[in-house]
């Protein structure tokens, strides 16, 4: 029970991580657009990241290593700093784009200005990161986001073809590039490598070592598991409300309408908050993953266990990138484009990013007898060539569905 | 890549000043070529899925009247949405009116008839913009809209 109240770091890695702002209307756009044929792409990439996110967990409780010490070890000078730059770019794109979708939630309850909201959620940003320990971050972000279940319970309201959804898990040939196109972007949208940087960092700051193997492996499945069963369910209950209806949603709005239909005005007020912390919860992902990157890489002295004060570097280059992406946000930018966007385009540096994971996983003499045994090796290898198959695949169907539309 | 090595070598007999002048000639002509590109009249690809903006719209505008009408949803949740898709429809209107179309045998009928389908989707959202907590308006937007959700796929069929 211990180890099951203990996946909070899980919960808001997964769901700050693929229902963030961009993901949400993504999922609802691959169910308005393709439908239920689209489900089988939410269990792949869903794996994908238990696996990747299970071995990073292992290896911090074995050496004590997140992921950026891995790239800074494993590669050469150029290659990490070059890894570095394209994950910072797209980490704080995202924040950017986070920070302008949080504006626009708060918009939609009090009809303000959707870039007076993205100061303010801002400041309550820097203030949640500043005075909330981080298992208070994990818990508030992480299990208000959990609120977005009530799209589970609105699709099976909505009373779906039970036998529509089951065939839906089971890949099929399919010649449209706009199918494909969402099945590469649900499976991306899983894998973000931001992510993998936040779960491997949030274990250090756990203070996990080799007696945690358990709650890791809680984390990596069940708070993983949680955030796929609600992309599942947004999918689902898209496809029930919006494609009969040809809708395109293009905006968070749209996506709560889905719940509105069957569950009136209860319904929108739930997704509403669960968007407004899954959101948020992707805000403060992004906002540490940029920071931890850069002071694993640099060898700074980082993390939320220390005083931000007595950690001058890192603590400004956390206020610093929270600063430049809200400067992204009030550009006007439209946050759901960026975000599919970075989703696409963070597919070229994904391999970058799993491969130490994987190298270190398989390497008996740092893990010892938490080195990967067959199944995770296989699984591991298997899915890293998926990663570098999408890499290629991603950008082309990208410009070639004119980004699914 | 095409080899430019013989180019070059023609280009070198050139004085500079002349050399310079080939240059922005060459330039000159891309740039015509892709205004040309860019220019020309409206397609029947490029009005069929702006008529599907608006059908997407206005289906979209029709689920939200409908909450309207069963006093099932929150008053500032319908003002900014209905705002916001009365925008995109605005906008559209606006893209349709600016691209050419020609009159005979071409898609301009169509694309008039987009244009005043456009401004009355815009009209019925701005009804539930105004008063999203009256349950008539919410009625009739919901009526209006549905009918011009079907009126506008059958525009886009037709091409």
């Amino acid at each position: 029970m211990k180890t099951l109240l203990s996946v909070a770091l899980g919960v808001i890695a997964a769901i700050g991580g693929f229902v963030d702002i961009g993901d949400l209307v993504f999922n609802a756009q691959a169910g308005a657009s393709v439908g239920t044929p689209a489900l089988w792409a939410v269990p792949v990439g869903v794996l994908g990241i238990m696996i990747f996110a299970e071995m990073s967990g292992r290896i911090v409780a074995v050496s004590g290593k997140p992921n950026f010490v891995l790239v800074k070890e494993r590669y050469g000078r150029n290659l990490s700093t070059f890894t570095l730059v394209a994950s910072l770019v797209l980490t704080v794109l995202t924040l950017g784009a986070e920070l302008g979708g949080l504006g626009f939630v708060l918009n939609y309850f009090f009809d303000v200005s959707v870039n007076f909201f993205v100061l303010v959620a801002l400041f309550a940003a820097a203030a949640a990161i500043y005075f909330l320990p981080f298992g208070g971050l994990e818990r508030i972000f992480g299990y208000m986001g959990l609120a977005l279940l009530v799209y589970l319970a609105a699709s099976i309201k909505l009373d779906p073809d039970w036998g529509e959804i089951g065939r839906g898990f089971v890949p099929e040939s399919h010649g449209a590039a706009v199918y494909w196109y969402f099945i590469v972007g649900l499976i991306a949208a899983a894998l973000m490598p931001y992510e993998i940087y936040f779960y491997s960092s949030g274990a250090v700051e756990e203070g996990w070592d080799e007696r945690d193997m358990k709650v890791n492996r809680a984390n990596a499945f069940i708070g993983f598991g949680l955030g796929g069963l609600i992309s599942v369910a947004i999918l689902v209950a898209s496809a029930q409300v919006l494609k009969p209806a040809g809708i395109s949603p293009d905006s968070i709005g749209s996506v709560a309408l889905v719940s509105q239909v069957p569950y009136g005005e209860t319904g929108l007020l739930l997704a509403f908050i669960g968007i407004l912390f899954a959101v948020g919860g992707a805000t403060i992902d992004t906002a540490f993953s940029a920071a931890y990157n850069l002071a694993q890489h640099q060898g700074w002295r980082w993390g939320k266990r220390f005083k931000l004060l007595d950690e001058p570097r890192f603590t400004l280059s956390l206020a610093g990138f929270l600063l430049l992406g809200f400067a992204i946000a009030q550009t006007g930018v439209d946050p759901i484009s960026l975000t599919e966007y970075a989703v696409i385009f963070s597919i070229p540096v994904l391999p970058l990013t799993y491969l130490p994971i994987l190298l270190v996983g398989n390497d008996r003499n740092v893990m010892g007898k938490h080195v990967n045994g067959p199944v995770n090796r296989v699984l591991g290898w298997a899915y890293f060539g998926l990663i570098c198959l999408l890499a290629i695949a991603a950008p082309v169907l990208f410009v070639w569905t004119n980004g699914g539309g | 890549m095409a080899d430019t090595a013989p180019f070059r070598r023609a280009i070198r007999h050139y004085p500079l000043p002349m050399r310079r002048r080939f240059i922005a000639l060459a330039l000159a002509a891309v740039a015509a070529a892709s205004l040309t590109a860019c220019g020309g009249p409206m397609s029947p690809d490029e009005l069929k899925r702006s008529i599907e903006t608006l059908e997407s719209t206005a289906a979209e505008g029709q689920l939200l009247a409908g909450d309207v009408a069963g006093d099932r949803t929150k008053a500032t949740f319908v003002r900014v949405p209905s705002r916001d898709l009365g925008d995109v429809v605005v906008h559209e209107a606006e893209k349709l009116n600016d691209a050419e179309a020609e009159a005979e045998g071409g898609v301009a009928p169509t694309k008039a008839r987009a244009i005043e389908l456009a401004d009355r989707i815009s009209a019925a959202l701005g009804r539930i913009q105004i008063a999203p907590d009256s349950e008539t308006e919410g009625r009739t937007a919901e009526e209006t809209l549905s009918r011009l959700s079907e009126q506008a796929a059958q525009l886009a069929e037709g091409l």
